[in-house]
């Protein structure tokens, strides 16, 4: 079992990869202060369940610019509302990552399995894992804005 | 085999969920909670400020969500703790989360006796007034409402069969 350091190199590791090979873009992981923002302000979180050996849930947390700014390369097309597909961009990112993270948390991802990508977005909401599980909150700086991508996982 | 691929399943589905929340409130919350129609179209929404839910892998990928408004989630985290609830604070997130999990729990062990085995992931809430969710496209979405005293609230359960 990897500690808690390691899982968070890899995890910038990864999600600068799929940023880099998948969405076109260029990432760079931000201030740790900026980490804990909460509530969030006109943004969309897409999340995933991580199910089975480790229990989790892995969650990306974009402002709605960054979001159809992604959404924008990933269809190659200007979007300017948060619509299913930017609704489908940013659970699709949330379900590369987990599969990444699977990998990360189990050797060949085997025994844990993901629940289905799913996203909340809204005005102002407040997103949290129950008290007692270990976090890793990580946020990264894209050319418009902040993102965060958050791993809970059970102690 | 799992069997649970037929879109009329969702009504035995959607069966599971009401015994699994009633199990729930009648063990754990000590209330009783009437059962509304469940809806199978997306139509049906709960004026929420809290909804908390929790991830099923395995046969079958999906989620659990339970969507209450702000006088039923303090009422159902003060049956939970037996002590009153004024605000919606860490208390009622714990308690909503917790409800999420055995629902989720319960709705495991039945669909394990259909042959569908699953795997619980960890419980999370989301506060905030207008709130969207949404599941990946086709997935199918059922919502079982359920009335207390002090109002209405919703049992959601999105899922996809994994691919075979």
């Amino acid at each position: 079992m990897s500690g808690l350091e390691e899982i968070t190199d890899k995890l910038v590791a990864s999600t600068v990869e799929i940023f880099s090979s998948m969405i076109m873009m260029d990432v760079a992981v931000g201030n740790d202060s900026e980490a804990t923002i909460n509530p969030y302000l006109k943004c969309i979180t897409g999340m995933v369940g991580l199910a089975g050996k480790r229990k989790g849930i892995v969650a990306v947390h974009f402002p709605n610019e960054v979001a159809m700014a992604i959404t924008g390369n990933f269809l190659g097309m200007d979007v300017s509302e948060i619509n299913e597909d930017v609704q489908d961009a940013v659970g699709e990112v949330a379900n590369m990552l987990a599969g990444d993270i699977k990998t990360i948390l189990s050797d060949k991802g085997k025994d844990i399995e993901l629940s289905l990508p799913s996203t909340i977005s809204g005005d102002q909401y407040v997103f949290q894992a129950k008290s007692d599980t270990e976090r890793i909150t990580v946020p990264f700086i894209v050319s418009n804005g902040v993102f965060r991508v958050e791993l809970e996982l059970e102690k | 085999m799992c069997i649970m691929e037929n879109i009329a399943v969702m009504e035995i589905i959607a069966g599971y969920v009401k015994d699994a929340t009633f199990e729930v409130f009648e063990s754990m919350v000590m209330m009783e909670i009437a059962s509304g129609e469940p809806n199978y179209n997306g139509s049906k929404k709960i004026d929420s400020i809290i909804s908390s839910m929790i991830g099923l892998a395995g046969d079958l990928k999906g989620m659990v969500v339970i969507h209450c408004p702000e006088e039923v989630a303090k009422k159902i985290t003060s049956g939970m703790l037996g002590m009153e609830v004024d605000e919606v604070d860490a208390d009622v997130k714990d308690a909503l989360g917790e409800i999420a999990n055995m629902v989720a729990g319960g709705l495991k062990v039945s669909l394990e006796g259909e042959g569908c085995n699953v795997e619980l992931a960890l419980p999370s809430t989301v506060i905030g007034r207008s709130i969207r969710m949404s599941s990946g496209v086709g997935s199918k979405r059922i919502m079982v409402p359920f009335n207390i005293p002090s109002g209405e609230f919703g049992v959601e359960m999105n899922y996809v069969m994994s691919s075979v």
